[in-house]
């Protein structure tokens, strides 16, 4: 396994894309079209952080989790680990799978309800190499990684007998097992009482802190995200619309749409939010959009927004924003220019 | 009923699911009043007996859920003047006759509650209907539009099915449902909680411009306490069964006075100021089948004392009758350590004491 320094890039995204074929509107005699589920999303994981994505529902975040761990494969892009670019044609080798885990929404589907907690620890140990002999006392290791001591009291349980958290702990105990140096959790705690969220919230910043992992934390709580995050990225209809190191996604946001995503969460702090300027989620997401994907919601949108994809604009160098109202007047200039020169009716 | 804006009193109300060794008490004692037009809001963590409270409430409960207590009276307003209905009491058909008219409720499945077979329109039309045989479908369709219009959906949306609309959409159904008789009391059980938070806050924001105009009165139930603490005009929180605490929303937020409703909001961490360490509630959830002894929250609780352990506390009246919270620490004949400062404020200037 590769030595782990706090900072270095782990994983990285570099454009990666995928596009589906769907059913448009009419059931099975609709026309086919394609929905780019993720499009052109480039992210960095780096060792001893933790790097939230939000965004809404279908923006494409589990899409781009389940690429990063190679069980979708990309329509393009790149993917590098500690900075190898990998040959996206090739099945996914065992080094990789366990190097890279990824850790599901629900913890209750995730182990088998009639085998014991024994079994969803030591099975991924021997298929990943364990000896047999070794194989009980990294069991133990295992459990104490994630609190749950001493580990003889929960090893010979059965998934029923567990909290949802405590099963949650399990599951990312289990992907822990085989030491790997990126973790993908999707969505871990939102099947999870409010009462033990934290607590698993707790854990995985612990793990970061403690074993340099790379942790990607997909959520729809940007509470939680500002709460354990280094880096937050917002994801609108399959794009990376901002990002930000700290907690600056959050408190300063940049673009319409994260404006509009923190300002609809309940904060009893601030109760006069309530009128929301962008329009309503009942004009649907439009994946293949010409220009700015959240331009039909967007209060700002100007004509340029509406016919043109707008730039990756830096804030400053810990902040990036994907929109038109924050491009230069050089940034603006060279669209309306190379938009002449070509095809104007487009 | 003592007074004329009540609109539901429950009394010392109880729930369990089986019967006689094997019996689960999901609500035990439970005792509120609603007034008319306001908004309950009825926080907790899972199986804390939310959903089984309010399924209680309006008979409801599938097997082996039984109502083994308790007093439950609705109001009922009619053209000809007001009266009391004994909402346990009353027949099957009673119940039937006042449900969706009288009372509505939107259940937390919701998201799959409509049959995916048929299409909107029609779901609308059964209920019409079935509240005014003598109507014809074309007055059917109109109104079914206006009350489509109410939560902002376009009138073609009639003849979709289910899965052709998205979850915001059909929860936007199935509230315009719930309204589609003009009941007195709504109850939406997780209303949002599949939503995102965009969806979320639109539809709480029509939610409360719809209670405006129409005026009836809403328990809403959701583990999300920031979420209450902005629709809420009063919040109850239930632990194990029962109600620990109720108060004016924004006083439960500023002034938590149970600790566990302190827990609960300290589970949520904020969305602005520096960042620091939660802890959040120690613990798990209580088994029901095999409750601590005393205030069943005491193993989880940091302000426990002797007493906790074995006996277990009434709701008591705080803030001249405002508040109810059933938590020693508050009994004015203990002995304890009181004042306890149960919130630190947000700004760390002052401190609420009790
Ligand atoms: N196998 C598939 N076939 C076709 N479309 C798909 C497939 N998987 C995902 N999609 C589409 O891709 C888009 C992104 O989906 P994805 O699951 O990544 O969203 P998400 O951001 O994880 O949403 P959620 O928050 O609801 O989990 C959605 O529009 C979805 O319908
Ligand atoms: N059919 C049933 N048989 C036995 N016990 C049940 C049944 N339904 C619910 N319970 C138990 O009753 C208790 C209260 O459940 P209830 O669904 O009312 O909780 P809730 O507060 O609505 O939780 P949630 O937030 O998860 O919806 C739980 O402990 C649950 O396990
Ligand atoms: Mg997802
Ligand atoms: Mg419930």
């Amino acid at each position: 396994m590769t030595e782990r320094h706090t900072g270095d890039v782990a994983l990285e995204a570099i454009d990666l894309s995928r596009h589906f074929t769907a059913r448009g509107e009419g059931g099975f005699f609709g026309a086919k079209k394609q929905v780019r589920a993720v499009d052109r999303a480039s992210i960095s994981l780096r060792s001893g952080e933790v790097l939230a994505v939000v965004g809404e529902s279908g923006s494409g975040k589990s899409v781009l989790a389940r690429m990063l761990a190679r069980i979708v494969t990309p329509t393009s892009g790149e993917i590098k680990i500690y900075g190898e670019s990998i040959d996206l044609t090739k099945r996914r080798e065992l080094s990789y799978a366990s190097e890279v885990q990824l850790v599901l929404q629900d913890p209750f589907a995730a182990v088998n309800p009639v085998r014991r907690v024994r079994y969803a620890i030591e099975r991924p140990l021997l298929l990943h190499g364990t000896n047999k002999a070794d194989v009980a006392a990294k069991a133990n290791e295992v459990l104490e990684s994630v609190s749950l001591t001493p580990p003889e009291q929960y090893l010979d349980r059965y998934p029923h007998e567990l909290s949802g958290g405590q099963l949650q702990r399990i599951n990312i105990a289990r992907g822990l097992s085989v030491n790997p140096g990126i973790l993908l959790a999707d969505e871990p705690i939102s099947m999870l009482d409010v009462s033990v969220r934290l607590g698993v919230l707790n854990l995985l910043r612990e793990l970061c802190d403690n074993r340099h992992l790379a942790i990607m934390y997909i959520t729809h709580d940007i509470a939680s995200a500002r709460y354990i995050a280094d880096e937050t990225v917002v994801m609108y209809a399959g794009q990376v619309v901002e990002r930000a190191r700290q907690t600056t996604v959050i408190d300063a946001p940049v673009h319409p749409y994260t404006q509009l995503l923190v300002s609809s969460v309940p904060n009893p702090e601030n109760l006069s939010h309530q009128n929301t300027s962008a329009t309503s989620t009942t004009v649907s997401i439009n994946f293949n959009y010409d220009g700015c994907r959240f331009s039909p919601r967007c209060p700002h949108a100007t004509d340029l927004c509406h016919t043109n994809e707008p730039p990756n604009v830096d804030v400053d160098e810990n902040h990036s924003v994907r929109c038109w109202l924050a491009a230069s007047d050089e940034q603006r200039r060279a669209v309306t220019i190379s938009s002449r020169a070509t095809s104007p009716a487009n | 009923m003592s007074s004329s804006t009540r609109i539901l009193d429950v009394k010392n109300f109880y729930v369990a699911y089986g019967y006689g060794e094997d019996a689960v008490q999901a609500v035990t004692d439970v005792s509120f009043t609603l007034e008319k037009g306001h908004v309950l809001g009825v926080a907790g963590e899972s199986g804390s007996g939310k959903s089984t409270l309010v399924y209680g409430l309006t008979r409801l409960l599938r097997a082996p859920g039984v109502i083994t207590g308790g007093d439950v009276t609705l109001r009922l307003q009619s053209p000809d003047g007001e009266r009391d209905f004994d909402m346990l009491a009353a027949s099957d058909a009673d119940i039937r006759a006042v449900r969706w008219s009288h009372v509505s409720i939107v259940m937390q499945s919701a998201l799959n509650a409509l049959n995916p077979m048929r299409k909107i329109g029609k779901e609308f039309d059964e209920v019409l209907r079935t509240h005014d045989p003598k109507s014809t479908k074309a007055q059917r369709r109109e109104r079914s539009e206006e009350l489509l219009g109410l939560v902002k959906l376009a009138p073609d949306r009639l003849q979709r099915f289910p899965h052709e609309l998205s979850g915001g959409q059909r929860q936007r159904v199935m509230i315009a449902m719930a309204l589609a008789l003009q009941p007195e009391l709504v109850i939406m059980d997780e209303p949002t909680t599949a939503l995102d938070v965009v969806t979320q806050r639109e539809i709480v924001s029509e939610l409360h411009d719809l209670r405006e105009k129409l005026g009836f009165a809403l328990i809403f139930i959701t583990h999300d306490l920031s979420l209450l603490v902005e629709l809420a005009d009063d919040i109850m929180v239930m632990y194990a069964g029962r109600i620990v605490e109720r108060a004016p929303a924004l006083d439960l937020y500023r002034a938590p006075r149970h600790p566990y409703t302190l827990g609960l909001m300290d589970s949520f961490p904020p969305l602005q100021g520096e960042r620091q360490v939660m802890t959040g509630i120690p613990g798990t959830p209580p088994n029901l089948k095999n409750l601590p002894t005393g205030c069943a929250f005491h193993p989880r609780c940091p302000y426990a004392m002797d007493r906790c352990r074995t006996e277990e506390p009434e709701l008591m009246s705080l803030d001249n009758g405002e508040r109810l919270v059933a938590c020693w620490l508050h009994d004015p004949s203990s002995s304890a350590a009181v004042p306890v400062a149960l919130r630190h404020s947000p700004h760390g200037d002052q401190q609420e004491q009790s």
